[in-house]
């Protein structure tokens, strides 16, 4: 598998003098290298590449809990048949699918107009930008908590806004029926995460020559045909990576059901990152957790790469035509 | 003259666009501000009011003398300033060494690197904590600076390093041939030509740090040892939501961390973008 085009680390070496060193100062520079490296390597490999290949075998097995430390019982796929027919486990995994689907689709249509936006405007540009920062940088924690207040079926203000300009006539318990609650927390993802995307999407915008539109227009070409034949196209790369972030945050969503819903009502919101939580953390069932955790990471570098490839062929059309 | 009038009506249209996306974004910020503002009455009042009246500490009173908000704030500064420390002294040298040493397989390092930053956090939860229980770590400050500054060094790597390969060469080898060791080279040489860099991975690590929760609730869950995420998300745990609480400890959270992105914003959007517009 060769490296995704829009990954390609660049390589080339932007100074102009070629260099010329000998093979003993080469070595030692080369040696230098390594002792610079290594302890950055060192920590990402123990705290990530380590525990991955261990939650394997933890899935494995049934873990119990000991004073001194674990005892593992050896019972191969088990877990991962447990956790396969079981209807909340399914119902997780569809929710957690429809979920990012749904959020990445609106966030990139929104975050797309945003940036379309912002990329006319002249004066407060940087203004703008700032204000779409703090919702990025907001705690997603503090997010879910202010979006809980808003969405109180008896004193939030949503209720009395709707209410107040005819929209409703009864207030809506938003959080209370499975349907509504989805929905709700789709909207608190979509006003937190859009500002990420929209920010990305407007530096792609940037970077399109303005000739191209010159030329466009004196072709006589429409507003819509400039956008589906320019900005579109030319986008795509941005597009797909900002898909690509999101879509690997949205998978693996836990903060914001854990605060505003706990999963519910009974279990409308349970993601399988907070399904895997709950499993390993308050049944303490560990097998059954890593089991749940590596199949949601499958699935992410499956949708990840899928996003790289569905992005690659396309790039592929274009150079041949 | 047409032209001129059309660029007009187009500032016009996208001026006003953007104030209905500021009034979107801003208003539930609006609302969680103000409403730390409010007594417990008015929090519960319905229709709710628009403007705190009268304008209340109560709510910060009870967050920092009842709940100890500061202990939570104080633990959130350790562990996100130990985090951004420890990744740009690793990131850079790392970036140093991958972006200017001749390392072989250093493609393949810097392609893994960004493979692992894929990984969700969920995958490595229940190992990691197995670990920090052996190692006596749970409730304990390294449980989340290790981890932070193991998930950050990966894009902070990778910006440092975008950095570095920009610097003229010629610097570097002035400095060697003076006889400067790589280590003295890398701090008085290159860092200093580096400093967008050095403050876009660290305004990202902090802010990962200061918003993480996932690992935070996991490994750090007494009250100790909580940081911000976590001692919000763990007040209402009874029946009643302190929502005032709640809210005058957010304020306090959200304000220093809003300041810092608003003062680095360039650092942010271009952090931001770099991924996605050089590919």
């Amino acid at each position: 598998m060769g490296t995704p085009k829009l990954l390609e680390p660049q390589l080339t070496n932007p100074s102009p003098r070629p260099e010329k060193r000998s093979p003993g100062l080469s070595r030692r520079l080369a040696r230098q290298g390594w002792a610079f490296a290594l302890p950055a390597l060192v920590m990402i490999a123990a705290i990530t590449i380590f525990p991955i290949l261990y939650s394997v075998i933890v899935s494995l097995n049934h873990i119990t809990f000991t004073s001194q430390g674990y005892h593992f019982q050896w019972v191969g796929l088990h877990n991962y048949s447990v956790i396969f027919s079981n209807p909340l486990y399914r119902y997780s995994l569809i929710f957690t699918v429809i979920y990012t689907i749904v959020t990445v689709f609106v966030e990139l249509v929104v975050g797309l107009l945003i940036a379309l936006v912002l990329d006319k405007l002249i004066a407060g540009r940087g203004l703008m930008l700032a204000v779409l920062l703090l919702p990025w940088s907001l705690i997603t924690v503090i997010s879910a908590e202010m979006w809980n207040y808003i969405y109180n079926g008896v004193y939030g203000v949503l209720n009395a806004l709707l209410i107040g300009i005819g929209i409703l006539h009864t207030p809506v318990v938003w959080l209370g029926k499975p349907f509504i609650a989805i929905v709700s927390m789709m909207f608190a993802d979509i006003w937190k995460t859009t500002p990420f995307v929209a920010i990305i999407l407007l530096a792609g915008l940037q970077m399109i020559p303005h000739e191209l539109y010159e030329a466009a227009e004196m072709d006589g070409a429409s507003g819509s045909a400039r956008f589906w034949r320019i900005t579109f196209p030319l986008l795509r790369p941005t597009i797909a990576l900002s898909v690509l972030f999101r879509v690997l945050q949205a998978f693996g969503i836990f903060d914001l059901p854990f605060v505003l819903t706990q999963g519910g009502p009974g279990h409308a919101t349970e993601s399988l990152a907070l399904l895997g939580w709950q499993v390993m953390f308050q049944d303490l069932n560990m097998g059954r957790g890593a089991a749940i955790a590596a199949s949601t990471t499958l699935i992410v570098l499956g949708a990840s790469l899928l996003v790289l490839r569905a992005f690659r062929a396309q790039v592929g059309e274009e150079d041949l035509g | 003259m047409k032209m001129r009038r059309r660029a007009r009506r187009t500032q016009m249209i996208a001026t006003l666009w953007s104030i209905v996306i500021a009034l979107f974004m801003l208003a539930p910020l609006y609302w969680l501000v103000t409403t730390s503002f409010k007594t417990p009455s008015e929090i519960g009042a319905s229709p709710p009011t628009v403007v705190p009246n009268p304008v209340s500490l109560h709510n910060y009173a009870r967050a920092f003398t009842y709940y100890h908000f500061q202990v939570y704030m104080r633990n959130s500064v350790i562990v996100s300033v130990g985090a951004t420390i420890l990744v740009l002294a690793l990131g850079s040298m790392a970036g140093y060494s991958l972006g200017r040493l001749p390392v072989r397989g250093k493609h393949s390092i810097l392609v893994a690197l960004l493979m692992i930053s894929v990984f969700p956090e969920i995958a490595v939860i229940s190992p990691l904590f197995m670990l920090m229980r052996t190692l006596g770590w749970l409730n304990s400050y390294q449980a989340l600076i290790i981890p932070y500054t193991a998930f950050n060094l990966p894009f902070a790597i990778w910006i440092l390093r975008n950095y570095f390969l920009v610097i003229p060469r010629e610097m570097e080898e002035v400095a060697r041939i003076d006889g400067a060791s790589a280590l003295r080279t890398l701090v008085q040489i290159i860092l200093p030509q580096a400093t967008p860099g050095l403050f876009t991975a660290g305004v990202f690590t902090f802010t990962a740090a200061w918003t993480e929760f996932l690992m935070a609730l996991t490994f750090n869950s007494s009250p100790e040892f909580r940081t911000i995420p976590v001692g919000i998300a763990l007040f209402g745990a009874q029946f009643v939501i302190p929502y005032g609480t709640i809210f005058a400890a957010s304020t306090a959270a959200v304000v220093p961390i809003g300041i810092l992105v608003l003062v680095f914003r360039r650092s942010v959007v271009s952090g931001l973008t770099q991924g996605a517009v050089k590919g």
